[in-house]
């Protein structure tokens, strides 16, 4: 048997040996462009002949952006989304995962249905909803009108609070399957013995699912909130395809600002510095997220 | 890119383009290759792409002893790629289709268009230059006539008396309101992407021209803060109750055209394509019905803008004079022909546009070529997506009602003016 | 009530449960219920309002003009599952193992490394896209699949690893230990002990990979041309600058998504049944 000091350093040896490798990779693909990204954030990129043409402009760009309306409209409009469409994403997403795991929920095909919104090339999708959503001939206005519950067809991407909101729903949808299937797994991982203990206790199905249930799905919970506050902070092709960030820009988004700044006005330097910005804020949101769930995660081990 | 790989890009592109029959290559010749980036069909794509002229492009190709690969994209991001192709001084490609993009990537393209055979220059109109041209060089030859005109559904407005499309401002705002019943509008845009060639900014460049404004100085610095530039966006907010409410929401003119061929909008500003489209059983409800005219004068007349798709060369062609050949293939008359009659696309080319045959397949080639009469500039500069992204936005806002139209054009220009300066 | 009628519940939750999956199946099926009746209708029947689906207006066309020119569609599907195949299965052999080593094998600093990891992904990638494209063109590699797999591995990998680490973290220590009492080396343990428990996140990180890199847009976008274009680039030529040939764009987006489902069933399993299950059964 070999002794624990052996032991601990037979496994940070192979530990660093599987761990390489991806680290190796990333480097050397991400490493540069990542970097050159930052970087950018200082300069005032102009195209010229051959190339582009960079020089260092300190904050520069920082300080446009603090005077920049449409700036600010965007990182409102973001801040308002990301928290949304964490919070729906998680609950929906966590309410399928619950249904799927009951015995009822258990047939591949519902798995399988789970998964298509999310399967489906999201290109089409975001024009499948463009059309579902039309103002004129869109199968929303009419199924809607037809149960009676509108009178004459809406404009949904025609006013700034019902355009945003449709946005986030259809980015809900396309997001939920995913999310769900990590919570899916999680869920399969609460040990059944648990549940019985529970069972035999007498305790109720709602205090099992606030008491049992959650505190081991915590981790992987932790794991879907992270994961779509990235996502939802880089909302990109609903809104290129949906709206433009219109009408007036009130859709758009961080991400769709810096694609924006950068492909379309060619404003590198400027746009690599919007990008930034939701780097930083994904970053600290990221930290906050793990804070909160790191005591029980610690208490777990 | 290489000799082999070209050929295999181009049995891709023929295929992608859905052209049926495989092309014959000749590889063990040493021949010149020509990289050919533009958009898909029913864009308009080049001869062996879209089906047309493709015996005459054989010819041409076995002529000069030229192979020519396709690099064809959807018309929606052909700016993305290009923009980071030019980004990391790499662009690939010999001969490049723009849309307004031309002072953008000057610095990356050829002036060829100065040299090119004066009977072909004699027969384009000269006003279809001013979208390729920056700081007096020309840059590219614009292959089609895609000016926007009138599209109406003649029914609709024989019912309310209208024999024929609205002739001025006044008429039009009448007829808009009228043939607003019944389910139907009398208008319909598509008003949601404010930007670019055809986004709302666009628009108002045309009726900032019926109300005889332009958007520049000499100095290049914006001058539509006047009489004109409000009496422009007026009339396109005076238009909105008799208009489409989903108009603000349409991000793609596809949109818009969809609610006119399904008989449920009345009039349109569209550009050519729309004849053909709407004369198609399988999408159209409203086949034989369409009308086409110029658009409505405003005080100064008629003016429209120009959809500008144009051919240009790139500065680092290794043969450019063999790249301008290919442009003027594009441009030679038999395949204007074709292209016209096989694809709905219109020729620029003078003598092919009064060509009985085209005017007879394409009713509407006359109407567009009698709007390239009147003004058609689409006042591109090399910050025309960001200049149309701040001007459009502006433009929905007073659509919308939050701002009036004479504070919405002040905005504008104050807008316009630091993007102008910012360029230096 | 023994403790498995428990599980399925009283009257109540019975009904809620089965209300519930309605409201899935609705709220999942419903707009895919649209794309696939906008395949097989013509377009003036969609424009209708409301949409017309009287059975003279259903058209194969769209499906027959797809699979028609399917050297596109085809070639995309094949490009693209080269690509996500590639990314799915290096992510997974690359991904698995630095994630137990982040997890369970005493790396300094491991938490700190885990989120470097993840933080490559909060830059938004529209912000590499023009440096990296510099490099991927410098290299000669532009219209490679090679190249767009290394880089979508390069997106996927720190995903995977943050998935697989926070299911690694939950392992219960007595289970590797016990391995190591019985004189199974760390590598040992990992595969043979560790591995064949993760299935359903192992399963739930692959059909995450494959599925992001099949569908992944911009990227294919600028360092593709034509000999490498993946599938959602052969959708988005369906939306040009005038026209969307909405119908062909839907018949193609069905065409493409078979392949995930597919993949989706072949992995359903893995899915279904964790550990948990297999504990449940004594």
């Amino acid at each position: 048997m070999p002794s624990p000091a052996t032991y601990e350093q037979r496994r940070q040896t192979a530990g660093l040996f599987l761990l390489a490798p991806s680290i190796v990779v990333l480097l050397a693909i991400l490493g540069y462009p990542i970097v050159e990204s930052l970087l950018l954030a200082f300069q005032k990129v102009q195209l010229a002949a051959g190339g582009i043409d960079r020089q260092f402009v300190g904050l520069a760009n920082f300080q446009r952006l603090v005077a920049d309306e449409t700036f600010r409209r965007a990182l409102l409009n973001t801040l308002y989304f990301a928290a949304a469409e964490v919070v729906l994403v998680v609950l929906i997403a966590f309410a399928i995962a619950l249904l799927l795991n009951h015995p009822f929920g258990r047939a591949g095909l519902f798995r399988i249905l789970l998964v298509v919104p999310w399967a489906i090339a999201p290109v089409a999708n975001a024009v499948l909803w463009k059309w579902i959503l039309n103002a004129n001939y869109g199968v929303l206005n009419g199924l809607l009108q037809s149960l009676g519950i509108i009178d004459v067809y809406q404009v949904w991407l025609g006013t700034p609070v019902s355009a945003l909101n449709f946005l986030l729903l259809v980015d809900v949808w396309k997001s939920v399957p995913f999310v769900a299937l990590l919570l899916l797994a999680g869920l399969q991982r609460v040990p059944s013995v648990l549940y019985k203990a529970a069972y035999m206790d007498g305790a109720s199905r709602l205090q099992t699912l606030m008491h049992v249930t959650l505190p081991s799905m915590r981790a992987a919970i932790a794991v879907a909130v992270v994961l779509q506050t990235i996502w939802s902070l880089r909302i990109f092709d609903l809104v290129f395809v949906l709206t433009r960030g219109g009408p007036a820009d009130a859709t758009v988004l961080l991400n769709f600002l810096a694609y924006r700044v950068t492909f379309n006005f060619l404003d590198i330097g400027y746009g690599a510095a919007i990008a930034n910005v939701i780097f930083v804020m994904t970053i600290l949101l990221a930290i906050l997220y793990i804070r909160l769930v790191r005591p029980a995660g610690e208490a777990a081990r | 890119m290489s000799v082999l790989l070209s050929r295999r890009d181009m049995l891709l592109a023929a295929c992608a383009a859905g052209a049926a029959a495989s092309l014959p290559f000749d590889t063990a010749r040493a021949s010149e290759a020509l990289s050919v980036f533009g958009p898909l069909p029913p864009d308009p794509a080049p001869p062996g792409a879209a089906k047309f002229a493709e015996a005459a492009f054989e010819a041409w190709k076995k002529a000069h002893n030229a192979q020519v690969s396709y690099d064809l994209l959807a018309w929606p991001q052909l700016h993305d790629r290009m923009a980071t192709a030019f980004a990391s001084g790499s662009a690939p490609w010999n001969v490049l289709y723009m849309c307004g993009w031309v002072p953008e990537f000057a610095a990356f393209l050829a002036p060829f268009a100065d040299d090119l055979p004066k009977a072909l220059v004699d027969d384009l109109p000269a006003s279809s230059f001013e979208t390729v041209t920056w700081q007096g060089k020309r840059y590219g030859a614009v292959f089609t006539l895609s000016l926007l005109t009138l599209f109406y559904n003649k029914e609709h407005l024989a019912e309310i008396g209208f024999s024929a499309a609205p002739k001025n401002w006044d008429e039009f705002k009448r007829a808009a309101k009228e043939l607003t019943r019944a389910g139907r509008y009398g208008f319909v845009a598509n008003y949601g992407d404010p930007a670019g060639i055809g986004g709302t900014a666009s628009y108002w460049m045309a009726f900032l021209q019926q109300a005889g404004g332009k958007m520049y100085g000499e100095d290049g610095l914006p001058v539509f803060k006047g009489d004109a530039g409000v009496a422009a966006l007026q009339m396109m907010m005076d238009l909105m109750p008799g208009s489409d409410p989903g108009s603000i929401s349409y991000a793609g003119i596809n949109d818009a055209t969809n609610v006119l061929m399904a008989g449920r909008a009345s009039m349109m500003m569209n550009w050519p394509f729309m004849w053909n489209a709407a004369q198609d059983p399988a999408q159209s409800q409203i086949v034989g019905k369409l009308g086409s005219a110029i658009l409505p004068a405003g005080p100064a007349g008629s003016a429209s803008i120009d959809g500008t798709d144009a051919w240009t060369v790139s500065k680092t062609s290794a043969d450019p004079a063999l790249a301008r050949q290919l442009v003027e293939f594009y441009l030679d008359a038999d395949v204007q022909k074709r292209q016209a009659l096989d694809t709905g696309w219109l020729p620029i080319r003078l003598s092919v546009l009064a060509d009985p045959e085209v005017q007879q397949k394409l009713p509407n080639a006359a109407v567009v070529l009698e709007q390239a009469k009147h003004p058609y500039n689409s006042f591109v500069t090399p910050d025309f997506n960001q200049v149309t992204q701040a001007l459009g936005t502006e433009v929905q806002k007073a659509l919308q009602g939050q701002k009036t139209a004479a504070q919405a054009i002040a905005d504008a220009s104050d807008l316009v003016t630091a993007i102008v300066k910012r360029r230096g | 009530m023994s403790y498995a009628h428990h599980r399925r519940g009283g009257f109540s939750l019975r009904l809620l449960t089965g209300a519930g999956l309605v409201l899935f199946v609705i709220w999942s099926a419903a707009p895919i219920l649209w794309l696939a009746l906008s395949s097989v209708l013509e377009q003036r029947a969609l424009i209708a309002r409301p949409p017309d689906l009287s059975p003279q207006n259903l058209t194969l066309s769209n499906f027959i003009t797809v699979i028609g020119s399917a050297a596109a569609l085809g070639r995309g599907m094949l490009n693209s599952l080269i690509v996500a195949l590639f990314a799915t299965l290096a992510s997974l052999a690359l991904g698995a193992p630095a994630a137990y080593a982040l997890a369970r094998l005493s790396v300094p600093r491991a938490s700190a490394i885990a989120f470097l990891v993840l933080a490559t992904q909060m830059l938004p990638s529209i912000a590499i896209a023009i440096p990296l494209f510099l490099v991927i063109s410098r290299l000669g590699l532009i219209d490679n699949l090679f190249s767009l797999g290394v880089v979508y591995l390069s997106f996927n990998l720190p995903i995977v690893i943050w998935i697989l680490r926070n299911f690694f973290l939950g392992i219960p220590d007595g289970l590797e230990k016990a391995a190591a009492i019985d004189g199974a080396g760390v590598i040992g343990t990992f595969w043979h002990i560790v591995l064949p428990i993760s299935l359903p996140p192992l399963g739930a990180a692959a059909v995450f990979a494959f599925v992001e890199a099949w569908n992944e847009f911009f990227f294919a976008l600028i360092l593709t041309r034509q000999s490498a274009q993946t599938v959602p680039l052969v959708i988005a030529a369906f939306a040009g600058q005038y026209q969307t040939v909405f119908g062909q764009m839907m018949a193609a987006a069905l065409i493409s998504v078979v392949p995930v489902i597919l993949l989706a069933v072949l992995f359903r399993d893995w899915i279904v049944r964790g550990f948990a299950d297999g504990m449940m059964k004594g």
